[in-house]
């Protein structure tokens, strides 16, 4: 089990520092930043800039991304900003808006 | 909706600036700077620290919260629990640890909180020293010095009124703080018996000791 959970129903305004892996199921609006993996599940909101290990999206995130690792962007995730990261993998039927950046 | 069961948690390494809100339950066992209301349970694990104001439904306290805590249930504070603040709650359990704070249990339609204060002038005192109730209460310490006039003054009553209410307040203070402030305004007027007139200040000297001594210089 993950170590931080933010549950379906729970709105966190402002910055989330986390040294381990990160669900979000509710809403972040503000920072998130993750020295390990953060997933973002359906349904979830992140309005933030997040910096993370690795990241899996299938909800919204709106903001830029940074990755040390890879970022996934699963079906049905929606994300509108730039994404830096050493890897990338877009699903069919993930939306997807902004910059990528990948340690060419 | 499936949020009841939806559970929060922030972990260990996890450290939150800003505003926590929702429903569901949520468990503390990292950092939280900012404010948490949530509809839910809320938990503060060992190891967690808050240093804001906590609402919730119902509140578990084993780690350290510097802020009101307001539960629209019950507030419980467990072994290892450090509050410095106010408890609001219909129920209030302290269990273990540490409480430095005004605790409010009931409906919270007593008396309004600055009445209240300004009757027990030994709330601090009480507060201060919450988790060894039963080693040396500071509500039994305080009233001492008054008690050898009221024993002078008529042997009988006013000791044997007041040696039925001081062992009670002891057990007031550990079971539920919120008994604590009226218990104490009560003791204010009644002096503790238990415990003998204190010892004299100025050593007696023996009659004409005095004049022996001047004689002498």
């Amino acid at each position: 089990m993950a170590s931080t959970v933010i549950g379906a129903g729970i709105t966190i305004e402002g910055e989330v520092t986390a040294d381990d892996d990160v669900v979000v199921q509710g809403t972040i609006r503000g920072k998130l930043t993750s020295r390990d993996a953060v997933t973002v599940e359906s349904g979830a909101v992140v309005e933030a800039d997040v910096a993370s290990g690795p990241l899996s999206v299938a909800g919204a995130v709106t903001g830029n991304i940074t990755s040390s690792d890879r970022v996934d962007l699963q079906a049905g995730a929606k994300v509108v900003g730039n994404v830096k990261a050493t890897r990338i993998t877009i699903a069919d039927g993930a939306q997807f808006k902004g910059n990528v950046d990948m340690d060419v | 909706m499936a949020t009841r069961d939806a559970v929060t948690v922030i972990g260990r390494g996890t450290h939150v600036r800003g505003k926590v809100a929702g429903d569901g339950d949520l468990e503390i066992q990292g950092r939280v700077d900012g404010s948490v209301a949530v509809d839910g349970d809320v938990t503060i694990e060992q190891g967690g620290l808050v240093a804001s104001d906590v609402s919730g439904r119902r509140i578990v306290v084993r780690g350290a919260v510097k802020g009101d805590l307001t539960a629209t249930e019950s507030i419980a504070l467990e072994e290892g629990a450090r509050v410095v603040g106010d408890l609001r709650a219909p129920r209030v359990a302290i269990v273990g640890g540490l409480v430095r704070g005004y605790v409010q249990s009931g409906d919270g339609q007593g008396a309004p909180r600055g009445a209240v204060k300004s009757a027990a002038v030994a709330r601090p005192a009480v507060a201060a020293k919450p988790a060894v109730p039963a080693a040396k209460p500071a509500v039994v310490a305080a009233p001492a010095p008054s008690a050898p006039r009221a024993v002078q003054a008529s042997n009988g009553s006013p000791a044997a009124r007041a040696a039925q209410p001081a062992p009670q307040q002891v057990a007031h203070v550990s079971r539920e703080r919120a008994e604590a402030p009226r218990a104490i305004s009560l003791a204010g007027g009644a002096p503790a018996a238990k415990q003998g007139p204190p010892p004299q200040v100025v050593p007696s000297l023996k009659k004409g000791a005095k004049g022996a001594l001047k004689k002498k210089a």
